[in-house]
């Protein structure tokens, strides 16, 4: 456990230094991601005024969202599909080490890129934090990105069956945009559908760090929402340990 | 005990076949269809610890396949296969440490911004190597591929020879102990080639590692291996000493003839002419007919000079890769 420590730091640091070169795309990137919160900031603040926590919500979520954003549709399917991954499979540690790496090394990009964004956002719409909620979302925060690193690379493992691994990729994206409380945050979600909403692993991807953050949640609440966050760690780390042991048993049969 | 053994290895790939065209792309949707292409098919051999051994065969071969599979790359469809004791394809992280493979075509991966130096100094940590250690080996990588100036340079502006040298620095700083080699001087200009050669040759036999490599060179195998291993669709055609390859390959010799007096007229009644100037030639004489047709020409003309070659290697190669082994 140490070792894989080590090693992903400095899996982390090397790909930190490597997306350095490229820090303009990282830009654009950082402002693609940051869209689609700053919409729903726009949109739900114009439909309900004065609904207090609306802006606390979606600018908390706009750090969660950079913060979990994953890309392992480029790094590990294109690798896949370029025979890079070959590379990573001589290496004598977990194959998914590398893809790990870029993926931690790209959230702390976006977060350093955003964070002047951020701190505009706060200053101009008011943002009511209050420290006993933003730590108690911390948790929930990292669970999240663990949850949406996983669920991305699943899914980016399709790229050892199908070319269509951007697809399949961008189609997750598109659940947790419509679901994970972006298009719409789930306490806004009709009454019959709310428990649905709260219990799909994409909220606990996206949106329930950023319900705690904004203090909309009871503690009931915040207590099921966890327990829903590692049930759902659980169950698709499985499923990509899953998927990762039959996808690398076809890669190596049908060569890289 | 040997370093490599492999017995009845095979690998059968399933490629996805469709015909061109957009409705075929369409039918291909709904029902895939896929080809076997046997690459490999139950090949068996044995490489002893420290052998250095020339793996060569023509394009398509299964070369690479096997590299691949010995490496844990591939997973074969049949047979066994050990190196250094361990199950390659169980890719073990001891089995990793020590072993690489090198290929030609992309000598390193990892990102391209970074100096070589911070990629070695990442090698040492994935690998484990002490810090004593990588400074010695470091300093005889150096020496041998004159690494100098490359270690501050960025990867990605490396020309092709140098991305090599790098290449093998970062294979073998952690000392691996069996190496895959596969067209490690593909499109490298006379000097790198030479100083590829060399250093294969002095690093497997101060560190007595084994090596298998490939090569469409006969010129590396020539100066790197004793033995070769002739693979041919999928199949090995030969497994021996390079000397006893063309005696087997090829049921020719070269003569060499030069006279003292000038045009001899019908040189063709002693051999087939391969090349000929006035007062020289070169005959091909068949194997068993040697010492009958140098008798001969001694008896009947006024010789200067007369040697009995081998043919080179690389036209006994061009004839079995053209013809199959006899
Ligand atoms: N991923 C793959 N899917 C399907 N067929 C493959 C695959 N890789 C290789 N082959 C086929 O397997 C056979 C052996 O290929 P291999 O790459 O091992 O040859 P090689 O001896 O290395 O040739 P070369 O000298 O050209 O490098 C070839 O017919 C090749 O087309
Ligand atoms: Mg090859």
């Amino acid at each position: 456990m140490r070792r894989l420590m080590r090693l992903l730091s400095a899996y982390v640091w090397r790909q930190f230094l490597e997306v350095m070169a490229w820090r303009e795309f990282v830009v654009t990137l950082t402002i693609n991601q940051a869209i689609t919160p700053l919409l729903g900031l726009a949109v739900w603040s114009a439909a309900l005024p004065g609904r207090s926590g609306i802006s606390t919500y979606y600018v908390a979520l706009l750090v969660v969202q950079l913060m979990t954003v994953s890309y392992e549709h480029h790094t590990l399917s294109n690798g896949i599909y370029a025979g890079e991954f070959s590379n990573d499979l001589l290496k004598p540690h977990a194959t998914v080490l590398p893809t790990l790496g870029m993926n931690v090394a790209m959230r702390i990009w976006h977060l350093l890129v955003g964070i002047p964004l951020i701190a505009a956002l706060v200053l101009v719409v008011g943002v009511s934090l209050d420290a006993r909620h933003s730590l108690l979302a911390v948790p929930a925060l990292v669970l999240a990105a663990a949850l949406r690193f996983v669920f991305t690379y699943a899914l980016a493992l399709s790229a050892l069956w199908t070319q269509q691994a951007h697809w399949v990729v961008g189609f997750g994206e598109t659940l947790i945009f419509l679901l994970g409380g972006s298009a719409a945050p789930i306490t806004l979600f009709p009454e019959g559908v709310r428990p649905l909403g709260a219990a799909l692993p994409f909220r606990a991807m996206l949106g329930f760090p950023a319900e705690i953050a904004s203090g909309s949640l009871s503690g009931a609440e915040v207590l099921a929402g966890y327990g829903w966050q590692v049930l759902w760690l659980g169950a698709l780390t499985a499923t990509a340990a899953v998927v990762w042991r039959s996808g690398v048993r076809r890669y190596t049969a049908v060569g890289g | 005990m040997s370093a490599i053994s492999v017995r009845d290895l095979s690998m059968t790939y399933r490629a996805p076949v469709r015909e061109g065209g957009l409705r075929a792309a369409v039918a291909s949707l709904v029902r895939r269809r896929y080809r076997e292409i046997r690459a490999v098919r139950e090949i068996s051999f044995e490489v002893g610890p420290g052998e250095v051994v020339g793996f060569i065969g023509p394009n398509g071969a299964g070369k690479t396949t096997t590299l691949k599979m010995l490496s844990g790359i591939l997973h074969p469809t049949d047979g066994e296969a050990r190196v250094l004791g361990f199950v390659p394809w169980r890719r073990e992280r001891e089995y990793l440490r020590r072993i690489a493979m090198i290929r030609g075509s992309q000598p390193i991966g990892g990102p391209p911004e970074l100096t070589v130096m911070d990629s070695l100094r990442f090698q040492q940590l994935i690998y484990e190597v002490q810090d004593e250690e990588f400074k010695r080996n470091l300093s005889e990588l150096d020496e041998m591929l004159d690494l100098g100036s490359l270690l501050e340079r960025q990867i990605r502006a490396l020309s092709l020879g140098e991305r090599m040298r790098s290449g093998l620095a970062l294979a073998l700083v952690y000392r691996p102990r069996v190496l895959f080699l596969d067209e490690p001087t593909i499109g490298l200009d006379v000097s790198a080639v030479q100083m590829i050669r060399s250093f294969v040759a002095t690093y497997s036999r101060e560190t007595e590692a084994t090596v298998l490599l490939t090569s469409h060179y006969m010129a590396d195998v020539e100066t790197l291996c004793r033995r070769i291993v002739l693979i041919d669709h999928g199949c090995i055609a030969y497994d021996g000493d390079l000397m006893g390859l063309s005696a087997t390959l090829s049921p020719y010799k070269l003569v060499r003839v030069a006279v003292s007096d000038g045009a001899c007229g019908d040189w063709s009644r002693y051999g087939e002419v391969v090349e000929s100037e006035p007062g020289r030639v070169s005959l091909r004489v068949g194997r068993q007919d040697v010492p009958a047709v140098t008798a001969r020409v001694l008896a009947e003309l006024s010789v200067v000079d007369l040697a009995v070659e081998e043919p080179p290697l690389e036209s006994v190669m061009d004839r079995v890769y053209r013809e199959g082994v006899a």
